[in-house]
């Protein structure tokens, strides 16, 4: 959970950590069950110690007390930096890039199979994103953040399917 | 300049690109040139007057007179008003045998010297011996004799002397003798195109029925012994010619008419003869000109065709011009000026067409002198045909080409053709219909402007054939069953030439016609590919579909062949003035006959179309 | 065959083919566009054909479909066996027993969306009244039928293709065979697409699907790959869990 995140969901108002959750679960629909519930206090937590989050309050209520956090001013400078940021988070192709050359060179595997186990996996990952997608209801925010994946792991299937093309040419030049 | 440079150069490309198009729009427009040419021919021999040329050189006479006997010519030689004269020589009638042909004759008796009114014209041989004939050039012609060959004339033997004209008949077939009758005098007129002052002689036929036709008489010209040699007391002499020269100013039809006011038929002016003369020429004209007309439809219709499918073809050469800088106006003027060369082409080719065939067309006036051999094309026949063969270029291509020309490039590049229309009626009905009928229908009704200029067309051909199956019934009823060979055997040069050039005409028309519905339907098939494939892909059979397309054609046709049945018999009426709707039953034929062979060109294009592969059509239309 | 195929019984494969080829030209220039494919594809399955172009794999629908005659093998539908079917009996099968679905959508473009769905029932010679009322019913199955009397040239990409994809269910074919459904459509128009085949599979439609595009394969049960003419390769995709969708969390740096 990026620090960043839970800081930019604070910035529209004070709140606790049950409503930053029920805000990321909303923009992350299926994605966001799969969150850890308790990952948000974590983040908290840590913002709090850095000083980027102050505590509120405290409200009390029949069930006990709740925190209210909001953010300090050097908090929202933060919001505003990250705002303006523009480093995509970056895909490993270079890892794999050197798997198959690796796995070549040393004879320990077949780069042909690597680059098809992988390419089933995206291909199953790729199904299991669109249904969902399909499943949401047009437009919702959930479901712009699914197309943005599938057509994520849409070019990196592409990068595969050339991946495969290139390692069969040199194959077949063997 | 420099435009117009290029708009040559573009316009030679292109020729050479589609050089069989070119040709056939050239074949087109040049038989509609060639048969005006003709016409105009025809009309430039009447207006030279070769009537006037012969009555000069043959010393024709003002009057002609037939009397019952010599001494009634006394009176007429010295009345007042009559210059000179010559006569009264026998007439006797006989029967002429040659080869086994038979016709009548009246054998005119002369003498040996020469008269000074109405000594006919040598055109061959000598003149008039004892045992020797000589014959007027048409009933020569007709009768297949040349000087020097031996004929019967009465039971005699005589040799052709000479063959010779004259002004004082009219040359043979006399289209507008009717009179020629029997001892009961009937007249029988069968043409009211005669000018009523013409009068014809009244001679008895000779005894033999077994010759029905009644304006078979041809003239020769025997001594006067041989002439009444040939009469008998079973066929005595009754008749004698007088030629009459009048004083000036010549008013033969007064004089005809003081002196034969009881007695009409005894008498001849020239005048009457020059206008039977003319109707021979006038008859020809009746053929030629409507046929002109028609074959000059056809070719509008036969370059529309042509060049309708190419438009869209230079729509899509806007991107090429553009590279050298053109516009959609450039390309359309590019499309004019080319259509326009070849049809002033395919004018030069019409009109030596015409010219060389003109000989074939103007014969039977071959009485008259100076008309043998090609005459002269005027200045005014070759800026009538260049201006037929313009009209018929602008006439096909302008509005394709201003079209064109507003097109905006943008469209011009996407080849934005003009899509199909939409007959949402049309539509619902073909639903009710078998596949074949729905989709006949239906691609009718998506190009309807296709579906009019194919009716046109087979409008204009069945026109053609209309008025041909008319004359063919007319002539029939005229020399009353005997087609272009009189019952004597002895072809009739009018019929035959007036035959001849129909026969021409409508091969000329049939060949056009066949032409055009080839284009038409290789077009239609062609821009149906790909809805044809598309049928084929949702499960229709190749046979439903090619049964569609030939459908197609055959609806669009019908109503150009139902309307070519007036249009063709009003053309022909407006030609020759009269005449009896052919036969029911042949109507019927040529207009069943015209769609069978419209069907019949349709199915092969149409089978091959559908043999290709679904996929390899549809693939390349979505290209 | 595996046990498991065996277990399923002859019956629930629809479309089988043995040693199927196509080939264009002679000696030399001989192209095997089609090289000797060996594919089941049962009942009720979503099949995706993928592979670089030029692999055959549109040739390889075509001869499905009986658009195309095979050079040689064998090819059953439905355990009847169509590879030397006469031009009457290949239109039958058009007709009744196979959908197909283009690339370039190849609706008539005179006809309004219901004319276009309803003309194979007609072909198939269902009265008019028929054909109209099944074509209204298919283009509400595809979300459509406010459109019915629109142009092609009034609807988008993906309508027209969700048109074109009514038209093909209009006799109750067999299977579907799509040839590049979203070849020529935007990413948005492509989800139109995809939804609609999923309905269709979860109604129990047989389906084959030639494609490159990774999206519409991955609707499939199952995908194979061709690369010059032949099958190289068969993913089986399964449903995977909830779970897997926390590894594409790209949120954790």
């Amino acid at each position: 959970m990026q620090q960043e995140v839970v800081l930019a969901l604070l910035a529209k108002e004070p709140s606790q950590g049950y409503q930053l959750r029920a805000r990321l679960n909303d923009a992350l629909g299926p994605l966001g069950e799969a969150l850890n519930a308790g990952q948000i206090y974590v983040v908290l937590g840590r913002l709090e110690k850095t000083g980027l989050v102050s505590l509120e309050g405290v409200t009390g209520t029949r069930d006990g007390e709740r925190k209210v956090y909001a953010l300090t001013p050097s908090g929202q400078e933060r919001v505003s930096e990250w705002l303006a940021e523009v480093t995509w988070p970056k895909p490993d192709l270079a890892e794999f890039h050197l798997k198959l050359i690796a796995a070549a060179a040393a004879g320990l595997a077949d780069p042909i199979g690597i680059v098809d186990a992988q390419r089933r996996e995206l291909l199953r990952r790729l199904r299991d994103v669109q249904r969902a997608e399909l499943e949401e209801p047009d437009g919702s925010d959930a479901a712009l953040l699914l197309e943005g994946i599938v057509l994520r792991l849409q070019a990196d299937l592409r990068w595969l399917e050339a991946c495969e093309a290139n390692w069969t040419t040199r194959r077949r030049k063997q | 300049m420099g435009t117009a440079l290029l708009v040559f150069r573009l316009a030679i490309r292109d020729v050479r690109r589609h050089v069989a198009q070119a040709a056939l729009l050239v074949v087109a427009i040049a038989a509609a040139a060639a048969t005006l040419t003709m016409a105009l021919a025809l009309n430039g021999v009447t207006s030279q007057q070769p009537y006037a040329a012969t009555r000069a050189a043959a010393k024709g006479p003002d009057v002609v007179a037939y009397l019952t006997s010599a001494s009634q010519a006394k009176s007429l030689i010295h009345a007042s008003g009559v210059a000179s004269s010559s006569g009264p020589y026998p007439v006797a009638s006989a029967v002429i045998r040659f080869h086994g042909r038979i016709a009548d004759v009246f054998a005119e008796g002369r003498s040996p010297a020469p008269v000074a009114v109405d000594q006919p014209l040598l055109t061959a041989g000598d003149w008039v011996r004892p045992d020797g004939v000589v014959i007027e050039r048409t009933f020569a012609d007709a009768l297949g004799v040349s000087v020097g060959d031996e004929v019967s004339v009465g039971g005699r033997s005589f040799v052709v002397a000479g063959i010779a004209v004259t002004a004082a008949q009219a040359p043979y077939p006399n289209l507008c003798n009717g009179t020629l009758l029997g001892p009961d005098a009937m007249e029988s007129r069968f043409s009211n195109a005669c000018p009523p002052s013409f009068k014809i002689p009244t001679l008895s036929l000779s005894g033999h029925r077994e010759l029905s036709s009644s304006d078979d008489v041809g003239l020769i010209w025997t001594t006067e012994s041989d002439a009444i040699g040939l009469t008998s007391p079973a066929d005595p002499l009754t008749t004698y010619a007088l030629n009459l020269k009048l004083t000036p100013p010549v008013d033969a039809q007064a004089f005809a008419y003081e002196h034969f006011q009881s007695n009409p038929l005894a008498v001849a002016t020239w005048e009457g003869i020059a206008s039977e003369d003319g109707l021979l020429v006038r008859d020809g004209q009746g053929v030629l000109q409507p046929g002109a007309l028609l074959l000059a439809l056809l070719a509008i219709a036969s370059v529309a065709v042509l060049v309708g499918r190419r438009l869209s073809e230079y729509a899509r050469r806007v991107g090429l011009l553009k590279a050298v800088g053109g516009t959609p106006s450039l390309v359309a003027v590019v499309f004019l000026v080319e259509n326009l060369v070849l049809a002033l082409f395919a004018a030069l080719v019409g009109l030596m067409a015409g010219w060389l065939a003109s000989p074939l067309v103007v014969k039977p006036g071959a009485a008259l002198v100076g008309s043998a051999g090609a005459p002269a094309i005027s200045v005014t026949t070759v800026a009538e045909v260049v201006g037929l063969a313009i009209v018929v270029s602008l006439a096909a291509t302008l509005v394709p080409a201003i079209r064109a020309a507003r097109g905006s490039t943008v469209a011009a590049l996407n080849d934005i053709g003009r899509p199909p229309r939409r007959r949402g009626t049309l539509i619902r009905i073909s639903t009710k219909l078998p596949i074949p009928a729905l989709y006949g229908l239906r691609l009718v009704a998506r190009r309807p402007r296709r579906a009019l200029l194919n009716g046109a067309n087979i409008a204009v051909t069945v026109t053609g054939i209309v008025a041909v199956l008319a004359f063919h019934a007319y002539a029939d009823d005229k020399l009353s069953g005997a087609s272009a060979l009189t019952a004597g055997g002895l072809s009739n040069p009018v019929i035959n030439r007036d035959e001849q050039m129909l026969t021409v005409i409508t091969v000329m028309i049939l060949t056009l016609a066949v032409l055009n519905a080839l284009f038409t339907t290789w077009a239609m098939v062609l821009d149906a590919r790909r809805s044809s494939a598309l049928m084929r892909a949702l499960g229709a059979r190749a046979r439903q579909v090619s049964s569609g397309l030939v459908l197609a054609q055959v609806l669009s046709a019908l109503p150009g062949a139902i309307l070519g049945v007036p249009l063709g018999f009003g053309l022909f009426t407006a030609a020759v003035h009269g005449g009896t709707l052919p036969p029911v039953s042949w109507l019927v034929a040529a207009v069943l006959g015209t769609l069978v062979a419209m069907a019949g060109l349709t199915i092969v294009p149409a089978t091959m179309g559908t043999r290709q592969p679904v996929t390899e059509v549809l693939q390349a239309e979505a290209a | 065959m595996t046990k498991e195929e065996a277990t399923k019984g002859v019956e629930s494969l629809l479309l089988r083919t043995q040693g199927l080829r196509k080939e264009y030209g002679r000696d030399e220039g001989l192209v095997r566009a089609v090289d000797d494919v060996d594919l089941e594809v049962t009942r009720g399955e979503t099949l995706a054909v993928m592979g670089p172009s030029g692999c055959g794999k549109s040739t390889l629908l075509h001869l499905l479909g009986g658009l195309d005659r095979p050079s040689g093998g064998e090819l059953w539908l439905d355990g009847k066996r169509i590879d030397r079917l006469s031009e009457r009996g290949l239109a039958r099968l058009r007709r009744w027993d196979i959908g197909f679905v283009f690339q370039a959508f190849h609706l008539m473009d005179e006809l309004t969306a219901r004319e276009n769905v309803e003309l194979p029932a007609l072909i198939a010679g269902r009265s008019s009244r028929q054909a109209g009322v099944r074509a209204l019913e298919l283009l509400d199955q595809v979300g459509l039928a406010d459109r019915a009397g629109h142009l092609p040239s009034a609807l988008s990409g993906g309508q027209r293709q969700r048109v074109a994809i009514a038209r093909s269910l209009v006799n109750e074919p067999l299977v579907v065979l799509a040839d590049e459904p979203t070849g020529n459509l935007d990413s948005a128009a492509t989800l139109e697409v995809l939804r609609l085949f999923d309905h269709l599979h979860a109604s129990g439609q047989t389906l084959v699907i030639v494609t490159h595009d990774e999206r519409v394969a991955a609707t499939a049960d199952r995908i194979v790959s061709m690369r010059d003419g032949a099958l190289v390769d068969e993913i089986r995709l399964t449903g995977g869990t909830r779970a897997n969708l926390r590894d594409l969390m790209t949120l954790e740096r």
